[in-house]
C-alpha cells in the first residue's frame, strides 16, 4: 500500500483519484490495492514490465472493465471529487468526461466527418452547424486537419496508421472530455508518427489531463510530469517524473529503470 | 493548438436528460430482443408439444409396424419407416466417401485456382438449387431416360447429389477446426501430406464429421420434394420389406405429403398426426445422436473433451 | 490423391448434367411446342389443355411468398443474431442455439403439416378468407423455415466484427442500443446481405410447406388470404399427373430450369456481396 505522495507541485487539483483499487478477473487479482493521483493539466505516465496491469488499471478509470463478464473492480476512484463505481454513476455519462484511446487505431468503417464526431452526435448533439464546427476543432487539435480537410467525406479507413490513431485522438476530443486515458496509442506507429502524436500529447495537456500507459521509459521520460511504476500488479512507486527517473526510491524501480528486468 | 469548445461541460455523474433517453431507448430494445429471442424457443416447443399431443394416441404397434392401406382406415407405416431408413443409409454409403473425398480434396490441397472456385461455385449452386429441381431431374434420368421407372436406388441417388454440397461443407468445416499446427508437427516428424491427413487430421476431426454427418442424415429422412418423383409413391405388396433396391420406395416424409394430398382414407388425420409425430421423433433424435456421438468420438480420437 | 481431385470434379460433372438435361427438357416448350418464352415468362394464364402455359402466374406467387417471407424474417432473424451475439448471457445461448439447430432439422413437411393443422383454422376463424389456405399462410410457415438460416449467418456476420469497433463505440459513451444501430450493423452490412440472400434463396426453393397451405389454385394472388401458387408448388402438385411428352410437362421441366438459373445467380450475388466487404 503506498501513500499517495504529497508533492511539492501539487497545487494543481487531483483530477481524477483512485484509492485502494482491485481489479479481478474471476478469481485472478489482477490490480493489488492501487493508488494514484492524476492532477489536472498534467500528464501521468504509467510505466512497468508487459502483463503488470498498467492497462487493466487504466481501463478501471473509465469503467471499460464492465463489459467484461467475470471482471470486477473494487476500491474507489473519483472523478471531481465523485466516485464513478458509486450507485449513481452512470458508465455512458463517465466516459462523456473521461476519454480513451486506444492502442490499435480503431475508427469506424465511416467517413472521416462521421468518425469525428461520432461522439457528439450520440451524445444528442444534432446541429450539422455545430458538429462541423466541432469536427474542425477537434481535427485542428488532433494535428490532422490540414491532411484530411479536403476529404472529410472519405472513408477513415484509407488513412495510414498514425493518420488513423490521430483521428481516434480526435474523435475522442471531440466530446471535450476532461480527462484523457491513452493506452500505449503510439506503440503501433512507425517513429515518425510517434513522434508526432507525442508533440500533440505535449499539446493536449494544456487542457485536458492525461494518463498514458507506455512500455517505452524514455517515452514517459520525454512526455510525462508524473510517473507510476507498476510490477505485478501493485503501484511501487509515484512520483515527478524527473525524480522517478534520477532518484527513484524502491529498489523494484531502479531495477526497472536500469534494465535489469522486463 | 487545442480549442477552447463552446460547448458546456457535462459535470456530475448521474445520469440526466438525454442520458436517461438514450437508456430508456436502451432497455427498451433489449427487452424487445429477449421477447423475439425467446418466443422463438417458446414457439418450438408448443409446436413439439401439439404434435405430440395430437399424435401420440396414433402410436400403436399396429400403426408403427403395419402396412398402409390404400382405401380404408386402420393403415400403418411400417414399410414407409424402413424405406426411409433403406433409402437414407444407401443414400450416406455414397455420399459420404465422395464427399469426405472431395471436401479433403479441397481443404487440404488445393487452395486457390480455377479448379477450385469452379468445384466452389458449383456446389454453392448445389446446395442453393430447390429439392424440387432435383427431384425433377432425377424422375428425367432415372424414370424417364434410364427407364427405371421408380426406384429406391433412383431416389438414393437423387439425393445424393442434393446432399453432396452440405456434406462437403460439413468435412471442410471440420477440417479447418483442427489447427494447422497438429498438420505442421506431423510434417516436421517426416509424415507425408496422405499420412497427415489420414492418421492425424481426420482423426481430430472426427467428432465434428460425425457431429455433421448425423445432422444432414436427419435432413435426408424427412426429405421429401426430390423422391416424390424418383422413389414414388407406393412400396410393393408383396414384399413391403424388400432389399432390393430397384423397386418402388415410399419414405414416411413422403407418406405424409401423400396421406394430406392425394389419400382417400378416413383416418386422414390420425396416420397424418402419428407420421408427423414419428418423424419429429426421429429428428430430435437424430440431433441427440449427433451431439452425443461427436462427443464420444472427439474423447475416443483426441482424448479430450471437445 | 487423383482420386481425391475426381471426387471434387464430380461436383462440376453432376452440375453440367443438371444445366444440359434440365435445359434439354425445359426448353421444349419453346422449339417443340413452340410457345414463346416472352409468354411463358410474362403472362399468366396457366392451362394447358388449351395449349397456354403462362408460367408468369407461378413466378408472380413464387415472388409474393418470398417477400412476405422475407419481410417478416429477415428483420426478426437478424434481430435474433444480434441478439445472440451482443446481448444474450451463455444460459441462454445454450438454449437457443440447439433450439435453432432443432429447428433446422424439421422436415419441411412437418412445418407444412403444422401449418395445415394449427395456421389455416387459425386463419379460417379470425379473417375473411374462406378456406384460410393462401398467400399469408405460406409466408408465415415460410418465415418461420428461413429463420434459422437469417439467425446463424448473422450471428456470424456480427461475430467477425473486430471488438475493437464496439469498444471505441463504448468508450465514447454510447449505449449498447446506438453502438448496434450505429456502428455494428453498418459494419456488418456485408454479411447481413449474405444472411438474407440465402434466405430468399431458401424461401424460393421451398416446396412442400407451402404447398400444403397455399391452396395450390391457378390464379395471382389477390390478396394476403387468397389461395395462390408458386413455381416450386406447381410442380409438385400437377407433375405427377403429367404424361411425358405433353406440354403441361415441359412447362413444368422448365419451370424447373428456371429455377436453376435462380439459383445459379443467387450465388453470383452472394459472391458479389461477399466481395464488398473486402
Amino acid at each position: 500500500m503506498i501513500d499517495v505522495p504529497e508533492t511539492a507541485t501539487s497545487s494543481t487539483a487531483n483530477k481524477l483519484t483512485a484509492t485502494n483499487v482491485d481489479v479481478y478477473y474471476g478469481t485472478f487479482q489482477a490490480i493489488k490495492h492501487a493508488s494514484l493521483a492524476m492532477k489536472a493539466q498534467r500528464v501521468t505516465a504509467l510505466i512497468g514490465p508487459s502483463g503488470c496491469g498498467k492497462s487493466t488499471f487504466l481501463r478501471a478509470l473509465d469503467r471499460m472493465h464492465d463489459l467484461t463478464p467475470g471482471a470486477r473492480v473494487t476500491g474507489e476512484i473519483l472523478l471531481d471529487g465523485e466516485n464513478i463505481y458509486g450507485p449513481d454513476a452512470d458508465p455512458v455519462v463517465i466516459r462523456h468526461r473521461i476519454g480513451m484511446v486506444f492502442q490499435r487505431p480503431n475508427p469506424f468503417p465511416k467517413t472521416i466527418f462521421e468518425n469525428v464526431i461520432y461522439g457528439p452526435r450520440i451524445h444528442g448533439e444534432r446541429s450539422h452547424a455545430v458538429l462541423v464546427e466541432t469536427a474542425e476543432r477537434a481535427l485542428r487539435a488532433a494535428a490532422l486537419w490540414d491532411e484530411v480537410k479536403d476529404r472529410l467525406q472519405r472513408s477513415a479507413l484509407d488513412l495510414s496508421g498514425g493518420q488513423q490513431q490521430r483521428l481516434c485522438i480526435a474523435r475522442a476530443i471531440a466530446l471535450n472530455p476532461e480527462v484523457l486515458l491513452m493506452d500505449e496509442p503510439a506503440s503501433a506507429l512507425d517513429p515518425i508518427a510517434t513522434s508526432k502524436i507525442e508533440d500533440l500529447i505535449g499539446e493536449l495537456k494544456a487542457q485536458y489531463t492525461v494518463v498514458i500507459v507506455t512500455h517505452s521509459m524514455q517515452q514517459a521520460a520525454r512526455i510525462s510530469d508524473d510517473t507510476a511504476f507498476f510490477h505485478l500488479g501493485e503501484i511501487v512507486e509515484v512520483g515527478d517524473t524527473n525524480q522517478i527517473f534520477t532518484h527513484p526510491r524502491e529498489k523494484r524501480t531502479e531495477d526497472y529503470i536500469t534494465g535489469r528486468f522486463g | 493548438m487545442a480549442v477552447v469548445a463552446a460547448r458546456p461541460v457535462v459535470s456530475g455523474l448521474a445520469a440526466t436528460g438525454n442520458v436517461r433517453e438514450r437508456r430508456i431507448a436502451d432497455a427498451i430494445a433489449t427487452v424487445v430482443l429477449w421477447v423475439m429471442a425467446s418466443s422463438i424457443i417458446v414457439l418450438l416447443v408448443a409446436f413439439i408439444a401439439y404434435m405430440v399431443y395430437l399424435g401420440w394416441s396414433a402410436l400403436t404397434p399396429d400403426f408403427i409396424f403395419g402396412v398402409p392401406r390404400a382405401t380404408t382406415a386402420g393403415g400403418g407405416i411400417g414399410p414407409e419407416i424402413y424405406n426411409s431408413f433403406y433409402i437414407l443409409i444407401l443414400t450416406l454409403l455414397m455420399t459420404v466417401p465422395i464427399a469426405v473425398a472431395a471436401g479433403v480434396y479441397l481443404q487440404e490441397y488445393e487452395h486457390a485456382g480455377r479448379f477450385r472456385n469452379v468445384v466452389q461455385f458449383c456446389a454453392e449452386s448445389l446446395a442453393t438449387i430447390p429439392s424440387v429441381v432435383m427431384g425433377l431431374f432425377g424422375l428425367l434420368i432415372f424414370v424417364y431416360l434410364f427407364k427405371w421407372h421408380f426406384t429406391a436406388l433412383g431416389g438414393a441417388l437423387t439425393l445424393t447429389l442434393l446432399n453432396l454440397p452440405s456434406l462437403m461443407r460439413v468435412t471442410q468445416e471440420a477440417l479447418a477446426s483442427v489447427p494447422d499446427t497438429i498438420r505442421e508437427a506431423s510434417m516436421a516428424l517426416g509424415g507425408t501430406k496422405w499420412q497427415t491427413i489420414t492418421r492425424v487430421v481426420l482423426p481430430s476431426a472426427i467428432g465434428r464429421l460425425t457431429t455433421g454427418v448425423v445432422l444432414v442424415a436427419g435432413r435426408i429422412f424427412g426429405e421429401t420434394a426430390a423422391l416424390i418423383f424418383t422413389a414414388g409413391l407406393s412400396v410393393p405388396y408383396n414384399n413391403p420389406y424388400s432389399l432390393n433396391p430397384m423397386r418402388p420406395a415410399e419414405t414416411l416424409a413422403v407418406h405424409l405429403w401423400y396421406t394430406h394430398s392425394e389419400s382417400i382414407v378416413p383416418d386422414v388425420a390420425r396416420i397424418g398426426n402419428g407420421s408427423a409425430l414419428v418423424l419429429l421423433l426421429m429428428v430430435l433424435l437424430f440431433n441427440l445422436a449427433a451431439r452425443v456421438l461427436g462427443r464420444q468420438l472427439t474423447k475416443r480420437f483426441t482424448g479430450r473433451a471437445e | 490423391m487423383i482420386g481425391l481431385r475426381v471426387a471434387a470434379g464430380f461436383v462440376i460433372l453432376a452440375m453440367a448434367a443438371l444445366l444440359f438435361y434440365l435445359s434439354y427438357e425445359g426448353t421444349k416448350t419453346f422449339y417443340v411446342d413452340r410457345f414463346p418464352l416472352w409468354k411463358f415468362l410474362f403472362t399468366t394464364t396457366f392451362d394447358p389443355d388449351i395449349g397456354k402455359v403462362g408460367a408468369g402466374v407461378f413466378i408472380v406467387g413464387t415472388i409474393a411468398v418470398t417477400l412476405f417471407a422475407i419481410c417478416i424474417g429477415g428483420p426478426f432473424g437478424i434481430a435474433v443474431g444480434v441478439f445472440l451475439s451482443e446481448i444474450a448471457p451463455n444460459r441462454m445461448t445454450q438454449i437457443l442455439k440447439p433450439a435453432i439447430e432443432v429447428m433446422v432439422g424439421i422436415p419441411s413437411v412437418v412445418y407444412g403439416w403444422l401449418g395445415l393443422t394449427l395456421l389455416v383454422p387459425l386463419i379460417r376463424t379470425h379473417t375473411n378468407s374462406p378456406s384460410g389456405f393462401g398467400l399469408a399462410a405460406a409466408g408465415i410457415v415460410l418465415a418461420i423455415m428461413i429463420l434459422p438460416t437469417v439467425i446463424t449467418l448473422s450471428e456470424d456476420a456480427f461475430r467477425s466484427l473486430p471488438g475493437a469497433l464496439k469498444e471505441g463505440s463504448l468508450a465514447l459513451g454510447a449505449t449498447r442500443f446506438q453502438t448496434i444501430m450505429r456502428v455494428l450493423l453498418p459494419s456488418a452490412s456485408s454479411g447481413l446481405a449474405v444472411a438474407l440472400i440465402l434466405g430468399i434463396a431458401r424461401a424460393i426453393g421451398e416446396t412442400l410447406a407451402i404447398q400444403m397451405v397455399i391452396g395450390n389454385a391457378t390464379q395471382l394472388p389477390l390478396g394476403i388470404f387468397a389461395p395462390t401458387a408458386a413455381l416450386t408448388t406447381e410442380i409438385v402438385t400437377d407433375m405427377p399427373g403429367a404424361t411425358e411428352g405433353t406440354l403441361l410437362e415441359h412447362a413444368l421441366f422448365s419451370m424447373a430450369f428456371l429455377l436453376l438459373l435462380i439459383a445459379m445467380l443467387l450465388i453470383v450475388f452472394v459472391r458479389l456481396a461477399l466481395r464488398r466487404r473486402t
